[in-house]
């Protein structure tokens, strides 16, 4: 049904803003008054930097909450709340907060406030969904107001990315922690679950005031519905929320531009390693290059995404340059499937070398993407029946490991640590994301090696060979990484895109206002 | 009728119990694992098994079963796992605009088949019967996610006279509650025109207009109560549906309404709210058939309840 529902209005709405721009509506915008409306594609879960999990609820604390570090693009650690810090020992890290830095409510922020919130989330009792990733904080002092002293366990490298936390004020309770106060660019005045959220500028905030007065973000899950929005200028912004086919459509909206830069999600093709016929490395290569990746980049995205050949997007500090891409060659698939053993029984005919099964999400692109590659691995004579599961049933079934082929996207890789969790043998499921069964001493000794080393220097070399054996075994095909598109109204400017989708900028806009505004 | 009132309530308590007893069941069984889900996917083993212990997740599923009907019993349908707040909160925040919708798709769609249905049947087999024929097959056949949008582009886009989506105000109610309701009347006024028609022929009409009653006030005072029975059960049965949301409509009008939370919940595994929702919609649906029972004996004198 979705998909002839996207097909019907993918053939109208063009039509329609033909037909919105020549009636020509004259009424008031809330670009006029200089109101930022931005358009979601969900609701958050929470607004509570301690308990938020999803994209929707992190990207909207990045606006009303600061956090003692943050990262630039390539996920390096720059100054937040903390102007400096200092990692005295492997196992002592000292941070010193700014000066005169204040909470929403006026209250002056200070180093009480940063122990709070991260012994509440270290706190079983509260059921943070964070606490696994402090599990390496063995106390934390405030010596005085403004410096904090986190000791740790044991070396943690990835300890860092972890303080991209937002700090909640000492005492504030999770039930009841509304309106959520932070110190961050802009205050929450309103917040409808399911509905929205207006926000409005916080003048004490210590960065600066913010250009935007206002913001109101709206969570509009039917994506022609936000594209119409757009369309009519009642949602000035969305990023990443406007399908690829309708970007064209929107731009005839004259007062509507896009912005596209690289993106840092990585989708991947997911193998099964225990399968007997998917534990023969030479099979896995087989189906990458059976694949015409660039086909499906053309085609379904439009072009708007990038081959990727690591699990972390070219622009990661830890990304390994220069991994010989895969071809796309059907010929040489199907002489590996050969040497493999598994060859076709009848020649060009209709019957297979083997059967295989891959899952993926009812997200109406991603079947698509499957019946192309369905149709590519084909051609080399696999035959794939597609299972499109509701998400909840068809992460179970990955997270249990219960697949042969599976198509999913990393998301928000702060850390190449990310490679103890799936690629360590022993991070198998059901509890670790090593979903494939992939064993390998060396990439153990590797990523344990990797998560203890202090030097960045060292670790990205670590990290370097790990992503060279990934690439000659494959356990996972890195397919490519989509780019984030904006399409915002002209007027709105100052935003950042950053690879991983980081509403920070929102506080360094402005409106635009008469000449200025056309350029 | 107060005897006919207590049975029906008594017999209203097996059928909810049945519904809640059947979710509590299927939403246990699908897979997926609401700690999984809350913790997110990097939490350690003992983490899950803590969490699982504190949501007495752990228990036989008969025991979570037993502390569901306890809780029930005691008006605590305990507290959502997704946002931590007390699931008879979460349900009664959407309950406004769920009514709200709700009695706006209702009026829609009496608004356009009363009026349609008497005409239709007053002018048979004339062009206006035909063209009301035509609307309802319209009606009908256009489903909400194309209707919607639809409307959006000429309402909202072209005309610019109400609001693509949202909450809050008279003119976000218009688009969702027409979407909603013209299926509706396009049923109402199908059924209520051959039972008009029906009626029309009845001896008790042709003998008004033998008294010298003009047609249409034989039609609207006499045939048309008699030809309202069968109308009110489909409204009845109707209404019980608008109560339990429509997540097409509700999507596409980012309207916080009881459908959206409940397809969220189930994404979630949000077993508490889940149980909740459905419980909230069972007796919606049972209330509003009592009800429309009840009206019968309005509609028609005849009718006793003993």
């Amino acid at each position: 049904m979705a998909d002839v529902r996207h097909r019907l209005l993918a053939a109208v709405l063009p039509a329609a803003i033909a037909a919105s721009s020549l009636t020509g509506c004259s009424q008031r915008l809330p670009v006029d008054s200089g109101e930022l409306v931005i358009a979601f594609p969900g609701a958050p879960s929470a607004i509570d930097p301690r308990l938020s999990t999803d994209a929707y609820g992190t990207q909207i604390l990045q606006m009303t909450h600061a956090s003692l570090l943050r990262m630039d693009a390539a996920g390096n650690p720059l100054p937040d709340l903390a102007e400096r810090w200092e990692e005295r020992s492997p196992t002592e890290i000292a941070f010193r907060l700014r000066s005169g830095v204040r909470f929403h409510d006026g209250r002056e922020l200070s180093s009480a406030d940063v122990r709070y919130t991260f012994q509440w989330m270290l706190d079983p009792r509260n059921r943070s969904p964070h606490r696994s990733t402090y599990k390496t904080i063995r106390a934390i002092e405030a010596p005085d107001v403004r410096t904090v002293v986190f000791r740790l366990s044991e070396p943690f490298a990835p300890f860092l990315a972890g303080m991209v936390r937002g700090i909640v004020p000492a005492g504030s309770p999770a039930a009841g922690y509304s309106p959520p106060i932070g110190a961050g660019p802009y205050r929450v005045d309103d917040y409808q679950p399911d509905a929205g959220i207006r926000l409005s500028r916080f003048e004490g905030y210590y960065g600066g005031i913010p250009g935007i007065e206002k913001v109101v973000v709206k969570f509009l899950p039917d994506s022609n519905v936000r594209f119409l929005e757009l369309t009519k200028g009642s949602v000035n912004f969305v990023l990443n929320g406007v399908d690829p086919d309708l970007i064209p459509a929107a731009l005839k909206n004259g007062n509507l531009v896009t912005e596209e830069d690289a993106g840092s999600n990585v989708s991947y093709l997911g193998f099964n390693l225990l399968d007997p016929v998917l534990s023969d490395a030479r099979v896995r290569r087989a189906i990458a290059m059976a694949i015409d990746r660039g086909a499906i980049v053309r085609t379904l995205w439009k072009g708007h995404a990038d081959l990727a050949d690591s699990i972390l997007a070219p622009g990661f500090w830890a990304h390994e340059k220069g991994i010989p891409p895969l071809p796309y060659d059907p010929a040489a698939a199907r002489v590996l499937l050969d040497s493999a053993g598994d060859r076709d029984p009848d020649g060009e005919g209709p019957k297979p070398r083997f059967r295989l099964t891959y899952k993926t999400s009812q997200n109406e692109l991603r079947r698509r993407i499957a019946v192309v590659i369905q149709e590519q691995l084909r051609q080399i004579g696999i035959a794939v029946e597609i299972q499109s599961l509701e998400w909840g049933t068809f992460f179970a079934d990955i997270r249990k490991g219960n697949f042969q082929l599976y198509a999913l996207t990393w998301v928000g890789i702060a850390d190449p640590d990310i490679y103890h969790y799936a690629f360590h043998s022993g991070e198998t499921p059901p509890e670790g994301a090593n979903r494939g069964g992939y064993r390998k001493p060396e990439v153990d000794r590797l990523v344990e090696e990797g998560r203890r080393e202090p030097s960045r220097e060292k670790r990205k070399t670590i990290y370097g060979k790990v992503q060279r054996i990934l690439a000659r075994d494959l356990p996972v095909f890195p397919l490519w990484i989509n780019r984030n598109i904006l399409v915002r109204d002209r007027r709105l400017v100052g935003f950042v895109i950053t690879p991983d989708e980081d509403y920070a900028s929102v506080k360094e806009m402005t409106l635009r206002k008469g000449e200025e505004a056309g350029k | 009728m107060r005897r006919y009132l207590f049975s029906r309530l008594r017999q209203m308590v097996p059928v909810v119990f049945g519904v809640v007893t059947v979710v509590f069941l299927l939403i246990h069984l699908i897979p997926g694992d609401p700690v999984e889900i809350m913790l997110g996917e990097s939490a350690l083993p003992a983490q899950k098994e803590e969490l699982r212990r504190e949501l007495r997740l752990d228990r036989p599923l008969a025991v979570q079963y037993g502390d569901f009907l306890l809780g029930v019993a005691r008006g605590d349908l305990g507290t959502s796992f997704r946002s931590r707040e007390p699931v008879l909160r979460e349900i009664l925040r959407r309950v406004p605009a769920t009514l709200l919708l709700s009695a706006a798709s209702m009026t829609v769609a009496l608004l356009l088949s009363i009026p349609l249905g008497i005409l239709s049947a007053m002018r048979q087999h004339t062009l206006l019967d035909h063209l009301c024929g035509l609307l309802a097959m319209l009606g009908l056949s256009m489903p909400n996610f194309w209707l919607g949008p639809l409307l959006i582009l000429v309402f909202s886009i072209g005309l610019g006279l109400f609001p693509v989506s949202g909450y809050g105000t008279a003119g976000h109610l218009v688009l969702p509650a027409v979407t909603m309701g013209t299926g509706m009347a396009a049923i109402l006024m199908r059924m209520l025109r051959s039972q008009l028609l029906e009626e029309i022929r009845q001896d008790y009409v042709r003998a008004a207009s033998a008294r010298g009653l003009s047609r249409r006030a034989a039609v609207v005072r006499h045939a048309l109560a008699n030809s309202l029975i069968p109308v009110l059960t489909v409204l009845g049965l109707q209404f019980g549906a608008l109560l339990s949301g429509s997540i097409i409509t509700e999507t596409i009008f980012s309207w916080p309404g009881i459908g959206r939370l409940t397809v969220q919940a189930i994404d979630a595994r949000d077993y508490p709210l889940v149980q909740g929702c459905i419980l909230f919609i069972a007796l919606c649906t049972v209330t509003v058939n009592l009800l429309t029972d009840l009206l019968y004996s309005c509609l028609d004198p005849r009718i006793r309840y003993e």
